[in-house]
């Protein structure tokens, strides 16, 4: 009985933030909801993205009044997302499982610290830094010798062939942004998880003579798959919310589906920072609520990308321990 | 005494810091003072910096907060009341007037575009280019820079056989709107197929790619030979040091003319009789054989019933002084911008008058 105050405190507090997410989605919702009935389903399969003459005199369509020539379809944006952050995650995983090994095995446990900590700080550079590095090193390093000898390499895979391997805006360089955004992010989760393996299991590994990397692939890393999955998903979130610095890189893809890893794309958040000033000018306000309605298109992706890799990683466990 | 005065005066105009404590110590004795806030425009915040600390310096009873944002964001704060200026490239739709009709649009200083290139091999030599020819380019329909068209009006000129990389904004922008009101007047296919707005649904061109703001869209131009790229003149100090060229464009004459004071000003000129009282007008595609095709009045967004007379005031005292001390070559030719003309001066001095 004592207890009762404390505990309603503490779940108010704890309801506070499911009820801001259910709020925040809800307002989208409602805002969005003229834009769900106008777009129809077409909005995520069109791939041309229109917001018609705003200084023209504004006609009803389907009841609705929208600026003539208005139609709105994303899937050039949910593509570019997807991909962006699909590849991003490809580059990052090895490197930063690569990372927190490295840290956790073979460097003294006086650097350790310092080192760790060099690996977080990459985590809190704003976004907008990455993007500048994209643009002054980054993308002529692309354009000049990364493209070309990828293309030269790798030419024989459909997508890394390209007779142009164009302007070092694009899709693999929105990606290496990306994966350098997040490295840091699954890196120092998955070290911390390596650090908490009990000592007895990584030491009765040596001593049944397993080598070095025996130890850290067969003792130590099945330990930490839950956290590395976690990381992953923390990482992902964070890919394909991204702004500022894809904005920067990325190349502004509208209209035209990427061709290959070197075509210019746009994602969902980049493209309604750049749309929405222009969209403000639309007297209907139906490109606002377009672009709200892309906003609600990303929480869902975002969602169902978690909830998959939750399952997976769920699934996953369950495979193993069934052996 | 005279002396001390001098000193005080000259102190103040150069510095802002001056002025600032003298607005305090005004502002403690007598009344606070008025704040003013404009934000909108890219193209036109430069001009806003250099105003700012001359005209807090000569009014220490306003202050005037000014931000970047973009002309679409001008344009909905000004009509929500968020800011008391909303600067914009662009003037307000007819739609919106209706919608609004307190919201005016008032001319501040005149702005042009330039249509930039880089071609390697051609430093210091003016590509000629028409509108009809842009919007092949942009459309896709032109890929080559050796095209046949390109040649015709290009006689003697060695074209490289290289694809063309078009650059647009991808940022709602009254720069998007002023070339693509330039391409929709001068092609008719362009007019059916894409019209002009602060954003365009660009055609799918292989190549083509998509820049961030005025300064996105001069490194955009300058990181990728075989470039094109329309950027406002008030960037062309960067526009220079990037090596770019500048296109001369085929005006409503059929002459080709380069981006320049003379050629702006006849632009201008030859608009200053036919613009509105209400001032919206579009003067791309000037009558004239010397005006330049590609010029925009850059406006404010003023609300002309203000909540209350001191803010009232105050803005009808700050557009004044920007259309007469603010007009002065001195500023706005720090940014490539041309002063008004004065029948248009006098248009905008009665708009400020509506304000209340």
């Amino acid at each position: 009985m004592k207890l009762k105050p404390f505990r309603l405190s503490v779940l108010g507090l704890s309801l506070l933030i499911p009820a801001a997410l259910g709020a925040v989605v809800l307002f989208l919702a409602i805002y969005a909801a003229p834009a769900v009935s106008f777009n129809g389903f077409g909005f995520v399969s069109r791939i041309t993205w229109d917001l018609g003459n705003l200084y023209g005199d504004p006609v009803s369509v389907r009841g609705v009044q929208v600026p003539p020539g208005a139609s709105y379809g994303i899937l050039v944006f949910i593509v570019g997302t997807l991909l962006s952050s699909f590849i991003a995650i490809l580059i990052a995983v090895p490197l930063s499982v690569g990372a927190a090994i490295f840290l956790a095995e073979s460097v003294p446990a006086k650097i350790r610290p310092i080192l760790s900590l060099l690996v977080e700080l990459v985590a809190v550079v704003p976004s907008v830094v990455f993007g500048l590095w994209g643009i002054a090193v980054l993308i002529p390093l692309m354009a000049g010798y990364i493209g070309p000898g990828l293309s030269h390499l790798l030419g024989f895979i459909p997508f890394f062939a390209g007779g142009d391997t164009g302007s070092g805006y694009g899709l693999l360089t929105t990606s290496i942004v990306l994966a350098l955004m997040i490295t840091p992010i699954i890196a120092t989760t998955l070290l911390d998880a390596l650090m908490q393996v009990p000592k007895e299991n990584r030491e009765s590994a040596f001593a049944l003579g397993a080598t070095h990397f025996e130890v850290v692939s067969k003792a130590m890393l099945p330990m930490v798959r839950t956290t590395l999955i976690g990381g992953i998903v923390l990482a992902l979130g964070r890919a394909l919310g991204e702004t500022m610095a894809v904005l920067m890189v990325s190349g502004g893809a509208i209209n035209i589906m990427p061709q290959n890893i070197y075509s210019p794309v746009s994602t969902i958040a980049s493209f309604i920072v750049s749309q929405l000033d222009s969209a403000e000018q639309d007297p209907t306000n139906m490109a606002v609520q377009s672009l709200a309605e892309i906003a609600l298109v990303l929480f869902i992706i975002t969602l169902a990308v978690n909830a998959g890799a939750k399952l997976l990683s769920s699934g996953v466990l369950n495979g193993r321990s069934k052996h | 005494m005279q002396i001390f005065k001098n000193l005080r005066r000259s102190t103040l105009l150069r510095s802002g810091v001056a002025a600032l404590a003298l607005a305090a110590v005004s502002a403690g004795s007598a009344q606070a003072a008025t704040t003013l806030v404009e934000t909108g425009s890219s193209l036109l915040y430069p001009l806003f910096n250099i105003w700012v600390p001359d005209f807090t310096a000569a009014n220490p009873g306003i202050q005037l907060t000014t931000t970047s944002t973009g002309s679409g964001a001008g344009i909905a704060q000004s009509i929500k009341g968020l800011v008391q200026i909303g600067a914009s490239d662009a003037y307000l739709s007819d739609t919106v007037v209706q919608k609004n009709p307190n919201m005016l649009s008032i001319p501040l200083a005149i702005s042009a575009q330039s249509v930039n290139y880089n071609l390697p091999g051609m430093a210091g030599k003016h590509l000629k280019l028409s509108g009809p020819v842009l919007s092949d380019i942009y459309m896709g329909k032109i890929t080559m820079w050796n095209d046949p068209k390109i040649k015709a009006m290009n006689p003697g000129v060695a074209l490289p056989a290289h694809v063309i990389i078009p650059v647009h904004r991808v940022d709602g922008s009254g720069d998007t709107f002023i070339f693509s009101q330039y391409l929709d007047a001068s092609t008719p296919a362009w007019h059916t197929a894409l019209g002009f707005g602060t954003t365009i649904s660009w055609p799918a061109v292989q190549g083509g790619l998509g820049a961030n703001g005025n300064p996105g869209m001069v490194s955009a131009a300058a990181a990728n030979p075989y470039s094109i790229a329309y950027i406002g003149v008030s960037f062309k100090a960067q526009i220079d040091k990037a090596g770019l060229g500048t296109a001369a464009l085929k005006n409503a004459d059929g002459k080709f003319v380069l981006p320049t004071t003379e050629t702006v000003n006849a632009a201008a000129s030859s608009l200053a009789t036919s613009t509105p009282v209400d001032e919206r007008i579009s003067m791309i595609f000037a009558k004239g054989p010397e005006a330049y095709p590609i010029i925009n009045y850059e406006y404010a967004i003023i609300n002309a019933s203000q909540p209350d007379a001191t803010t009232a005031k105050a803005i009808q005292t700050f557009l004044t002084w920007a259309l007469t001390t603010g007009n002065d070559a001195k500023y706005v030719s720090q940014v490539n911008f041309l002063p008004l003309p004065p029948a248009v001066v006098e248009l905008s001095k009665s708009q400020i008058a509506r304000i209340q």
